[in-house]
C-alpha cells in the first residue's frame, strides 16, 4: 500500500533550485533507499517529508506530498501533528544532554501521551527494547545518554523516535559513524521496525542501501534519475547514470 | 546497457579487464582443441593426440584462474550492476569452457584407441558436425566479446542443428557398426565422439544464455530449442 505520494515536489534554497519535478511512491511497511552523490538533494527530500524545511528562511517547496492521502505542504497541515507522525534520525547521533530516560521520555511528554509514571516507564522500556538497546542500559537508565558508546547513542536516538510511535521514520546516513558491529545492530533493527513503521534511509553505502531496502530511488544533480525495486537497480539498472554511479564509474 | 565510461578506481577497471581477456583467451584454447582433436581423430595423429591432452591442463589453468579472481572481485570489491553480472557469468563461461576442454581431451583419446581408417561418408559427417560446433562456440566467443545479445541468441537457436547433425552422425556410425563385425570397437568410440561433440554444443549453448544475461541483464526466457530424439 501507498504510504507517501510526492507529485511534482520543487525545492529551492533563494535563487538556487535543489530539487526538479520530484514523483516518487513510498509503499507502506517497507524501506525505501534514497542514494545519490553529495549535493543531490537526498537530505532536502527527506526533510519536506516531516516539513523541517520550514525552519530554513530561504527555502522555498512547491508541489504535494501525500502522507495517507492528506497533503502535508497544505497551509492547514498541524506540523507539531505531523512530526509526531514523522519521525528523524540524523547521521550524527543527538542525544539531549538529558539522562537516558529523559531522552526517550521528552516526545510522549510534549505530545501528551501518557497519563502516568507508571506508563512512562512502560514506553520507555518498550521504545528501548524495540531499539535493541534495553539490555545494555536497564541499570543505568539515570545516566546521561551522552555517555554512551556511538552506536548505543544513535541506538538511543531511534528509540527516541520511535517513543511516540511514528508512521514513517526518516533515517539521513545513520550508520555513517558507526562500526560494523553497530551497523549490523540498527540494520537488523530497520528489519524488525518495518513491520510497524515506513522507513525512509538515505545512505553513501550501496551495500547498505541493497541489504536493508526494497526500493531504491537514485537522485542526481536535483533530479530522480531511477526508482524501483531494489533488486533491479542493484542488478539490472534501467538509467546509464545509476549504473555509473552504483558502479564507482561517476567522473 | 553497458557502461563505456571507466572506473574511478583504476585497479578495479584492471581486474575486470583481465577477467574478460582470461575467458577469451580460455575460449580460444578451447576452439582450438577442438578443431585439432577432429583432425587427429581422421587422421589419426598420435602426436597430436597427447598434444590436445597435454594442453587440457592449460585450459584447466585457467578455470582456476578465473575462479580466483571472481572470489577476489566478489570478496574485495563487491561488484554491482553489470560489473555483478560480469564477474558472475565470467565463473559460469569458464566451468563451461572447461568441459568443452575436457570433451575434447576426451575425443582426443578415442583417437589413439581407433585404429585403420574410417569411411569417407563418416568422415564426412563428422566433418560437418564438429565444424558445425566449431562455428558456434567460435560465435559465442565472439558474441561475449562484442557483448552482443543478438549472436547469442543466434548461437542458443542454432543448437537444433548440432543436434540433428548428431544423430545424422550417430545412425551413420550405427550402419558403419552393420556392416562388420570388426567394426565394434571403432564404432563405439565413434558414437561416444558423436556425444561428446553434442555435448560441446550444449556447453557452448549455456555460454550464450551467459552472455545474454550479462548483455541484457534478465534471462533468456523459454524452453531451449528442441533436442530432436536420438537415433529417430
Ligand atoms: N540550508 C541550505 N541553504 C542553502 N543551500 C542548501 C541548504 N541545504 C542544502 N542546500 C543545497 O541544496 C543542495 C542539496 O543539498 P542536500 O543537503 O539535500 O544534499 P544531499 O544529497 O543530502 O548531500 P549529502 O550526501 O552530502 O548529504 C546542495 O546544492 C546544497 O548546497
Ligand atoms: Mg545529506
Amino acid at each position: 500500500m501507498k504510504k507517501i505520494n510526492a507529485k511534482n515536489v520543487n525545492v529551492s534554497y533563494g535563487s538556487k533550485q535543489a530539487l526538479f519535478d520530484i514523483n516518487i511512491d513510498i509503499e507502506q511497511n517497507e524501506v525505501t533507499a534514497l542514494i545519490g552523490p553529495s549535493g543531490c538533494g537526498k537530505s532536502t527530500f527527506l526533510r519536506c517529508l516531516n516539513r523541517m524545511n520550514d525552519v530554513i528562511d530561504i527555502c522555498k517547496v512547491t508541489g504535494e506530498i501525500f502522507i495517507n492521502d492528506f497533503n502535508i505542504l497544505d497551509k492547514k497541515c498541524d506540523v507539531v501533528r505531523l512530526r509526531e507522525k514523522i519521525g528523524m534520525v540524523f547521521q550524527k547521533p543527538n542525544p539531549f544532554p538529558k539522562t537516558i530516560y529523559e531522552n526517550i521520555a521528552y516526545g510522549p511528554t510534549i505530545h501528551g501521551m501518557t497519563q502516568s509514571k507508571e506508563e512512562m516507564d512502560e514506553v520507555v522500556e518498550l521504545s528501548l527494547k524495540k531499539a535493541a538497546l534495553w539490555n545494555e542500559v536497564k541499570d543505568r537508565l539515570h545516566e546521561v545518554g551522552t555517555g554512551l558508546s556511538g552506536g548505543q547513542q544513535q541506538r538511543l536516538c531511534i528509540a527516541r523516535a520511535i517513543s511516540v510511535s511514528p508512521e514513517v521514520i526518516l533515517m539521513d546516513e545513520p550508520c555513517s559513524a558507526l562500526d560494523p558491529i553497530a551497523t549490523a545492530q540498527i540494520e537488523e533493527l530497520i528489519d524488525e521496525l518495518k513491520n510497524e513503521h515506513t522507513i525512509i534511509i538515505v545512505t553513501h553505502s550501496m551495500a547498505q542501501a541493497a541489504r536493508v531496502s526494497q526500493n531504491t530511488g537514485f537522485f542526481h544533480l536535483g533530479n530522480l534519475i531511477e526508482f524501483g525495486s531494489t533488486d533491479k537497480i542493484f542488478k539490472n539498472p534501467e538509467n546509464q547514470k545509476t549504473q555509473d554511479y552504483i558502479t564507482g564509474r561517476f567522473g | 546497457m553497458n557502461s563505456n565510461s571507466p572506473h574511478t578506481v583504476k585497479s578495479y577497471e584492471e581486474e575486470l579487464k583481465n577477467l574478460n581477456n582470461n575467458i577469451v583467451k580460455m575460449g580460444v584454447l578451447c576452439e582450438e582443441a577442438l578443431r585439432k582433436s577432429i583432425i587427429t581423430l581422421v587422421t589419426n595423429n598420435s602426436e597430436q593426440a597427447h598434444e590436445i591432452i597435454n594442453n587440457d591442463q592449460e585450459i584447466d589453468k585457467y578455470e582456476n584462474l578465473i575462479e580466483q579472481q571472481v572470489v577476489n572481485l566478489i570478496a574485495l570489491r563487491q561488484p554491482l550492476a553489470i560489473d555483478l553480472r560480469e564477474t558472475v557469468t565470467a565463473l559460469k563461461i569458464s566451468s563451461d569452457l572447461e568441459r568443452i576442454g575436457d570433451l575434447a581431451k576426451n575425443i582426443a583419446k578415442r583417437s589413439l584407441l581407433i585404429s585403420g581408417n574410417l569411411s569417407k561418408n563418416l568422415v564426412g559427417i563428422l566433418n560437418a558436425l564438429s565444424e558445425n560446433v566449431q562455428k558456434q562456440l567460435k560465435s559465442v566467443i565472439d558474441s561475449y566479446l562484442e557483448r552482443s545479445s543478438s549472436i547469442a541468441l543466434n548461437v542458443w537457436e542454432s543448437d537444433e542443428k548440432i543436434d540433428d547433425l548428431t544423430n545424422q552422425c550417430m545412425q551413420e556410425t550405427i550402419n558403419f557398426l552393420k556392416e562388420d563385425q570388426n567394426n565394434l570397437k571403432n564404432g563405439t568410440h565413434l558414437l561416444f565422439v558423436a556425444k561428446n561433440l553434442e555435448r560441446m554444443g550444449d556447453h557452448t549453448t549455456n555460454v550464450a544464455e551467459q552472455v545474454y544475461f550479462l548483455v541484457k541483464g534478465e534471462y533468456l526466457e523459454g524452453d531451449r530449442p528442441k533436442h530432436s530424439e536420438i537415433g529417430k
